[in-house]
Protein backbone atom coordinates (compact mmCIF):
# COMPACT_ATOMS: atom_id res chain seq x y z
CA UNK A 1 0.00 0.00 0.00
CA UNK A 2 1.09 3.57 -0.80
CA UNK A 3 1.54 5.80 2.29
CA UNK A 4 -1.29 8.35 2.65
CA UNK A 5 -0.25 11.71 2.37
CA UNK A 6 -2.39 14.19 5.09
CA UNK A 7 -2.27 17.42 3.71
CA UNK A 8 -4.73 20.10 5.45
CA UNK A 9 -1.99 22.09 7.97
CA UNK A 10 -1.01 25.01 6.66
CA UNK A 11 2.45 24.90 8.98
CA UNK A 12 4.23 22.48 10.62
CA UNK A 13 3.02 19.44 12.01
CA UNK A 14 4.00 19.60 16.14
CA UNK A 15 2.60 16.11 17.48
CA UNK A 16 0.00 13.80 16.30
CA UNK A 17 -1.93 11.26 17.82
CA UNK A 18 -3.72 7.75 17.35
CA UNK A 19 -7.36 7.17 18.94
CA UNK A 20 -6.69 4.36 21.30
CA UNK A 21 -8.69 2.09 19.00
CA UNK A 22 -6.06 3.20 15.83
CA UNK A 23 -9.31 4.08 13.91
CA UNK A 24 -8.86 8.16 14.31
CA UNK A 25 -5.66 9.89 14.15
CA UNK A 26 -5.06 13.44 15.96
CA UNK A 27 -2.65 16.17 14.45
CA UNK A 28 -1.91 19.71 15.61
CA UNK A 29 0.20 22.25 13.90
CA UNK A 30 1.81 25.90 14.20
CA UNK A 31 -1.44 26.72 12.01
CA UNK A 32 -3.58 27.07 15.20
CA UNK A 33 -5.93 23.99 14.21
CA UNK A 34 -6.34 20.49 15.57
CA UNK A 35 -7.51 17.85 13.17
CA UNK A 36 -8.79 14.75 13.14
CA UNK A 37 -8.16 12.04 10.43
CA UNK A 38 -9.50 8.46 9.81
CA UNK A 39 -6.50 6.64 9.61
CA UNK A 40 -7.59 3.86 7.14
CA UNK A 41 -7.82 6.45 3.65
CA UNK A 42 -6.41 9.54 5.57
CA UNK A 43 -9.93 11.14 4.83
CA UNK A 44 -10.33 14.43 7.27
CA UNK A 45 -12.50 13.65 9.99
CA UNK A 46 -12.90 17.23 11.69
CA UNK A 47 -11.17 20.16 12.58
CA UNK A 48 -10.97 21.59 16.42
CA UNK A 49 -11.29 25.30 15.85
CA UNK A 50 -10.58 27.97 18.57
CA UNK A 51 -7.12 28.41 19.70
CA UNK A 52 -5.34 31.38 19.11
CA UNK A 53 -1.74 30.70 18.87
CA UNK A 54 0.71 27.75 17.72
CA UNK A 55 -0.23 24.15 19.44
CA UNK A 56 2.57 21.82 20.64
CA UNK A 57 0.20 19.22 21.77
CA UNK A 58 -2.96 16.90 21.42
CA UNK A 59 -3.83 13.91 23.28
CA UNK A 60 -7.26 11.60 23.36
CA UNK A 61 -9.17 10.01 26.08
CA UNK A 62 -9.35 5.96 25.96
CA UNK A 63 -12.98 6.01 24.67
CA UNK A 64 -12.14 8.43 22.16
CA UNK A 65 -14.40 10.77 23.79
CA UNK A 66 -12.98 13.73 25.38
CA UNK A 67 -9.80 15.01 22.75
CA UNK A 68 -7.26 17.59 24.73
CA UNK A 69 -4.87 20.02 23.29
CA UNK A 70 -2.50 22.68 24.06
CA UNK A 71 -0.38 25.78 23.03
CA UNK A 72 1.18 29.07 22.60
CA UNK A 73 -2.68 30.79 23.71
CA UNK A 74 -1.73 29.36 27.14
CA UNK A 75 -4.73 27.61 27.26
CA UNK A 76 -5.58 24.10 27.71
CA UNK A 77 -8.41 22.97 25.94
CA UNK A 78 -10.67 19.85 26.03
CA UNK A 79 -13.01 19.08 23.20
CA UNK A 80 -15.68 16.52 22.56
CA UNK A 81 -14.16 14.22 19.79
CA UNK A 82 -17.44 13.68 17.63
CA UNK A 83 -18.99 16.73 17.34
CA UNK A 84 -16.02 19.21 18.09
CA UNK A 85 -17.64 21.05 20.99
CA UNK A 86 -15.53 22.77 23.30
CA UNK A 87 -15.99 22.01 26.52
CA UNK A 88 -13.22 23.64 28.72
CA UNK A 89 -10.97 25.86 28.50
CA UNK A 90 -8.14 26.21 31.25
CA UNK A 91 -5.79 29.10 31.32
CA UNK A 92 -2.76 29.65 32.42
CA UNK A 93 0.42 32.41 32.13
CA UNK A 94 3.14 30.75 30.16
CA UNK A 95 2.07 28.65 27.04
CA UNK A 96 1.16 24.36 27.09
CA UNK A 97 4.18 22.42 26.11
CA UNK A 98 2.37 18.74 26.68
CA UNK A 99 -0.75 17.34 28.14
CA UNK A 100 -1.68 14.25 28.13
CA UNK A 101 -4.32 11.83 29.45
CA UNK A 102 -3.91 8.73 31.92
CA UNK A 103 -4.22 5.26 30.62
CA UNK A 104 -7.87 5.26 32.00
CA UNK A 105 -8.44 8.70 30.97
CA UNK A 106 -9.65 10.16 34.61
CA UNK A 107 -7.24 12.51 34.80
CA UNK A 108 -5.15 14.74 32.42
CA UNK A 109 -2.05 16.43 33.25
CA UNK A 110 -0.65 19.12 31.45
CA UNK A 111 3.12 21.26 31.53
CA UNK A 112 3.51 24.66 31.31
CA UNK A 113 6.69 26.40 30.18
CA UNK A 114 8.92 28.40 32.08
CA UNK A 115 9.44 32.09 30.96
CA UNK A 116 11.19 34.91 33.56
CA UNK A 117 9.96 34.57 36.82
CA UNK A 118 7.40 31.70 35.85
CA UNK A 119 8.42 28.22 37.23
CA UNK A 120 7.64 25.10 35.00
CA UNK A 121 5.13 23.53 36.39
CA UNK A 122 3.05 20.18 35.65
CA UNK A 123 -1.00 20.43 36.38
CA UNK A 124 -2.97 17.77 36.93
CA UNK A 125 -6.76 17.59 36.63
CA UNK A 126 -9.65 15.21 37.12
CA UNK A 127 -11.26 14.48 34.39
CA UNK A 128 -15.20 13.41 33.99
CA UNK A 129 -15.83 11.29 31.45
CA UNK A 130 -18.89 12.57 30.89
CA UNK A 131 -19.25 15.18 27.70
CA UNK A 132 -22.48 17.13 29.53
CA UNK A 133 -20.47 17.26 33.12
CA UNK A 134 -19.38 20.78 34.17
CA UNK A 135 -14.91 20.50 34.49
CA UNK A 136 -13.44 21.34 37.50
CA UNK A 137 -11.59 24.68 37.01
CA UNK A 138 -9.11 24.16 39.89
CA UNK A 139 -6.35 20.99 39.38
CA UNK A 140 -6.27 18.31 41.66
CA UNK A 141 -2.25 18.44 41.48
CA UNK A 142 0.08 20.84 40.56
CA UNK A 143 3.97 20.09 40.75
CA UNK A 144 6.54 23.29 40.78
CA UNK A 145 9.66 22.34 39.49
CA UNK A 146 12.09 24.96 40.75
CA UNK A 147 14.98 22.31 41.38
CA UNK A 148 15.22 20.59 38.57
CA UNK A 149 15.60 22.49 35.09
CA UNK A 150 12.53 22.95 32.64
CA UNK A 151 10.38 20.41 31.99
CA UNK A 152 9.79 19.44 28.51
CA UNK A 153 7.60 15.92 28.27
CA UNK A 154 5.54 14.35 30.99
CA UNK A 155 3.24 11.40 31.30
CA UNK A 156 1.23 9.31 33.30
CA UNK A 157 2.96 5.78 34.53
CA UNK A 158 0.77 2.71 34.68
CA UNK A 159 -1.55 2.71 37.12
CA UNK A 160 -1.58 6.62 37.65
CA UNK A 161 1.47 5.61 39.75
CA UNK A 162 4.09 8.21 38.49
CA UNK A 163 4.85 11.44 37.16
CA UNK A 164 7.50 10.73 34.45
CA UNK A 165 9.08 13.75 33.22
CA UNK A 166 12.03 14.68 30.77
CA UNK A 167 13.70 17.63 31.26
CA UNK A 168 16.00 20.55 29.17
CA UNK A 169 19.18 18.88 30.58
CA UNK A 170 18.63 15.69 29.48
CA UNK A 171 17.61 14.15 32.71
CA UNK A 172 14.48 12.32 33.43
CA UNK A 173 12.25 12.66 37.04
CA UNK A 174 9.77 10.19 38.75
CA UNK A 175 7.43 11.84 40.86
CA UNK A 176 4.54 10.31 42.91
CA UNK A 177 1.35 11.18 40.62
CA UNK A 178 -1.09 11.35 44.07
CA UNK A 179 1.31 13.59 45.86
CA UNK A 180 3.44 15.35 43.50
CA UNK A 181 6.67 14.28 45.71
CA UNK A 182 9.83 13.92 43.58
CA UNK A 183 11.17 10.18 44.09
CA UNK A 184 13.88 9.90 41.78
CA UNK A 185 15.91 12.10 38.88
CA UNK A 186 18.13 10.32 36.73
CA UNK A 187 20.77 12.07 34.28
CA UNK A 188 19.82 10.02 31.54
CA UNK A 189 20.49 11.74 28.02
CA UNK A 190 24.02 13.85 27.74
CA UNK A 191 23.72 16.56 29.62
CA UNK A 192 22.47 19.67 28.10
CA UNK A 193 21.06 17.92 25.88
CA UNK A 194 16.93 18.27 25.81
CA UNK A 195 14.73 15.67 26.29
CA UNK A 196 12.45 15.75 23.27
CA UNK A 197 9.81 13.35 23.82
CA UNK A 198 8.47 10.64 25.75
CA UNK A 199 6.47 7.40 24.76
CA UNK A 200 5.06 4.69 26.66
CA UNK A 201 4.58 0.87 25.76
CA UNK A 202 1.14 -0.72 25.76
CA UNK A 203 1.16 -1.16 29.29
CA UNK A 204 2.80 1.81 30.25
CA UNK A 205 5.69 -0.18 32.46
CA UNK A 206 8.41 1.02 30.05
CA UNK A 207 9.18 4.06 28.02
CA UNK A 208 10.95 5.91 25.40
CA UNK A 209 12.55 9.07 25.38
CA UNK A 210 14.70 10.62 22.40
CA UNK A 211 16.74 13.94 22.60
CA UNK A 212 19.02 16.22 21.29
CA UNK A 213 22.22 13.86 22.19
CA UNK A 214 20.56 11.87 18.91
CA UNK A 215 19.71 8.84 20.96
CA UNK A 216 16.51 7.35 21.85
CA UNK A 217 16.19 5.61 25.14
CA UNK A 218 14.32 3.13 26.77
CA UNK A 219 13.53 3.19 30.60
CA UNK A 220 11.38 1.19 33.27
CA UNK A 221 9.02 3.33 34.59
CA UNK A 222 9.37 2.18 38.36
CA UNK A 223 12.98 1.86 38.67
CA UNK A 224 14.02 4.47 35.60
CA UNK A 225 17.09 2.00 34.79
CA UNK A 226 17.99 2.62 31.21
CA UNK A 227 17.22 -0.73 29.04
CA UNK A 228 18.19 0.38 25.72
CA UNK A 229 19.75 2.42 24.32
CA UNK A 230 19.74 3.79 20.14
CA UNK A 231 22.26 5.73 18.54
CA UNK A 232 21.29 7.65 15.97
CA UNK A 233 23.86 10.74 13.60
CA UNK A 234 20.95 13.23 13.88
CA UNK A 235 19.16 15.05 16.63
CA UNK A 236 16.00 13.33 17.61
CA UNK A 237 12.18 15.48 18.19
CA UNK A 238 10.52 12.10 18.95
CA UNK A 239 10.43 8.20 19.57
CA UNK A 240 7.63 5.58 19.47
CA UNK A 241 7.35 1.57 20.45
CA UNK A 242 5.48 -0.66 17.94
CA UNK A 243 2.93 -2.38 20.01
CA UNK A 244 3.80 -6.64 20.56
CA UNK A 245 4.81 -8.55 19.10
CA UNK A 246 6.56 -6.18 16.70
CA UNK A 247 9.35 -5.27 18.59
CA UNK A 248 10.53 -2.10 16.76
CA UNK A 249 11.12 1.25 17.85
CA UNK A 250 10.31 4.19 15.40
CA UNK A 251 12.67 7.74 15.70
CA UNK A 252 12.12 10.56 13.93
CA UNK A 253 14.33 13.72 13.67
CA UNK A 254 16.53 15.32 12.01
CA UNK A 255 18.47 19.26 11.52
CA UNK A 256 16.75 22.02 9.96
CA UNK A 257 18.81 23.24 6.69
CA UNK A 258 19.53 26.63 8.98
CA UNK A 259 21.04 24.43 11.82
CA UNK A 260 23.19 22.27 9.64
CA UNK A 261 27.06 23.82 10.06
CA UNK A 262 29.05 20.76 8.37
CA UNK A 263 28.90 20.13 4.58
CA UNK A 264 29.20 16.49 5.45
CA UNK A 265 25.60 16.59 6.02
CA UNK A 266 23.43 15.23 3.74
CA UNK A 267 20.35 17.64 2.54
CA UNK A 268 16.99 15.68 2.69
CA UNK A 269 18.01 13.44 5.75
CA UNK A 270 14.81 13.53 7.10
CA UNK A 271 13.82 10.07 7.74
CA UNK A 272 11.59 7.94 10.23
CA UNK A 273 14.51 5.30 11.37
CA UNK A 274 13.40 1.90 12.40
CA UNK A 275 16.07 0.03 14.90
CA UNK A 276 15.26 -3.17 16.64
CA UNK A 277 13.79 -2.70 19.79
CA UNK A 278 15.87 -5.77 22.05
CA UNK A 279 19.35 -5.34 19.57
CA UNK A 280 19.36 -1.85 19.38
CA UNK A 281 20.55 -2.08 15.69
CA UNK A 282 18.81 -0.16 12.78
CA UNK A 283 16.75 -1.91 10.40
CA UNK A 284 15.94 0.70 7.77
CA UNK A 285 14.75 4.11 7.05
CA UNK A 286 11.73 5.28 5.94
CA UNK A 287 12.02 8.54 3.38
CA UNK A 288 9.17 11.04 2.78
CA UNK A 289 9.66 14.72 4.51
CA UNK A 290 11.43 17.84 3.49
CA UNK A 291 12.48 18.85 6.69
CA UNK A 292 13.00 17.23 10.43
CA UNK A 293 10.30 15.31 11.27
CA UNK A 294 8.50 16.68 14.88
CA UNK A 295 6.75 13.53 15.32
CA UNK A 296 5.95 9.86 15.24
CA UNK A 297 3.46 8.23 16.69
CA UNK A 298 2.15 4.32 16.09
CA UNK A 299 -1.22 3.17 15.46
CA UNK A 300 -1.78 0.53 19.16
CA UNK A 301 -3.48 -1.90 16.48
CA UNK A 302 0.10 -2.12 14.91
CA UNK A 303 -1.16 -1.46 11.29
CA UNK A 304 0.90 1.75 10.29
CA UNK A 305 3.15 4.54 11.95
CA UNK A 306 2.68 8.29 11.27
CA UNK A 307 4.90 11.05 11.19
CA UNK A 308 4.44 14.96 10.80
CA UNK A 309 7.24 17.24 9.51
CA UNK A 310 8.22 20.54 10.14
CA UNK A 311 7.20 20.81 6.19
CA UNK A 312 3.67 20.93 7.64
CA UNK A 313 3.19 17.17 5.98
CA UNK A 314 1.21 14.58 7.57
CA UNK A 315 1.95 10.81 6.43
CA UNK A 316 0.51 7.27 7.37
CA UNK A 317 2.23 4.03 6.45
CA UNK A 318 1.17 0.71 6.71
CA UNK A 319 3.87 -1.01 8.70
CA UNK A 320 6.99 0.04 7.38
CA UNK A 321 4.95 2.06 5.15
CA UNK A 322 2.79 4.69 6.92
CA UNK A 323 1.03 8.10 7.34
CA UNK A 324 2.53 11.30 6.73
CA UNK A 325 2.14 14.80 7.73
CA UNK B 1 40.02 -21.79 8.73
CA UNK B 2 38.49 -18.69 7.20
CA UNK B 3 35.40 -20.57 6.69
CA UNK B 4 35.84 -21.92 10.45
CA UNK B 5 36.61 -18.31 11.97
CA UNK B 6 33.48 -16.47 10.02
CA UNK B 7 31.24 -19.14 11.28
CA UNK B 8 32.26 -18.89 15.25
CA UNK B 9 31.85 -15.17 14.66
CA UNK B 10 28.48 -16.06 13.38
CA UNK B 11 27.63 -17.80 16.08
CA UNK B 12 28.92 -15.49 18.31
CA UNK B 13 26.77 -13.09 17.09
CA UNK B 14 23.38 -15.70 16.95
CA UNK B 15 24.15 -16.28 20.77
CA UNK B 16 24.64 -12.71 21.99
CA UNK B 17 21.35 -12.20 20.40
CA UNK B 18 19.27 -15.04 21.95
CA UNK B 19 21.39 -13.89 25.33
CA UNK B 20 19.64 -10.11 25.33
CA UNK B 21 16.52 -11.38 23.72
CA UNK B 22 16.18 -13.91 27.07
CA UNK B 23 17.33 -11.01 29.27
CA UNK B 24 14.83 -8.79 27.48
CA UNK B 25 11.76 -11.71 28.06
CA UNK B 26 12.36 -12.43 31.32
CA UNK B 27 12.39 -8.79 32.47
CA UNK B 28 8.95 -8.53 30.29
CA UNK B 29 7.53 -11.60 32.26
CA UNK B 30 8.59 -9.95 35.87
CA UNK B 31 7.24 -6.87 35.12
CA UNK B 32 3.96 -8.09 33.98
CA UNK B 33 3.19 -10.53 36.62
CA UNK B 34 4.41 -7.86 38.98
CA UNK B 35 1.41 -5.74 37.00
CA UNK B 36 -1.23 -8.27 37.27
CA UNK B 37 -0.90 -8.76 40.87
CA UNK B 38 -1.14 -5.12 41.55
CA UNK B 39 -3.59 -4.44 39.49
CA UNK B 40 -5.53 -7.24 41.23
CA UNK B 41 -4.94 -6.04 44.73
CA UNK B 42 -6.50 -3.03 43.35
CA UNK B 43 -9.80 -4.53 42.70
CA UNK B 44 -9.05 -3.37 38.49
CA UNK B 45 -9.49 -5.89 35.78
CA UNK B 46 -6.69 -7.61 33.69
CA UNK B 47 -6.27 -4.67 31.23
CA UNK B 48 -6.28 -1.14 31.38
CA UNK B 49 -9.33 1.11 29.69
CA UNK B 50 -6.95 1.84 26.89
CA UNK B 51 -5.28 -1.76 26.56
CA UNK B 52 -9.15 -2.88 27.02
CA UNK B 53 -10.36 -0.23 23.62
CA UNK B 54 -8.17 -2.61 21.41
CA UNK B 55 -9.81 -6.00 22.26
CA UNK B 56 -13.36 -4.81 22.49
CA UNK B 57 -12.57 -3.69 18.56
CA UNK B 58 -11.39 -7.57 18.10
CA UNK B 59 -13.97 -9.01 19.45
CA UNK B 60 -16.53 -6.69 17.59
CA UNK B 61 -14.57 -7.74 14.17
CA UNK B 62 -15.23 -11.40 15.13
CA UNK B 63 -18.89 -11.36 15.83
CA UNK B 64 -18.98 -9.58 12.45
CA UNK B 65 -17.18 -12.58 10.46
CA UNK B 66 -19.34 -15.00 12.50
CA UNK B 67 -22.97 -12.96 10.59
CA UNK B 68 -21.07 -13.37 7.28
Amino acid sequence: MRPILLQGHERALTQVKFSKEGDLLFSVSKDHTVCAWYSANGERFGTYKGHQGALWTVDVDPTTTLLASGGADNTIRLWEVRTGRLLKTWEFSTSIKRVEFSEDGRQLLGVTEKRMNQLSTVIVYDIKQDIEAEQDDEPALRILVDELPKVTVAGFSYLNKYIITGHEDGSVTQYDAKTGEELHNSPSHEDGMQVTDLQWSADRTYFITSSKDKTAKLHASDSLDVLKTYTTDTPLNSAAITPDPVQYVILGGGQAAMDVTTTSARQGKFEARFYHKVFEEEIGRVRGHFGPLNYVAVDPTGKCYASGGEDGYEVEREKEQGIRF
Amino acid sequence: IDQAKKSSANKAVVEGRRAMLDEWLAWRERMQADLAMEREDMGLPDLSEEQQALVVDEEEEQEGREVE
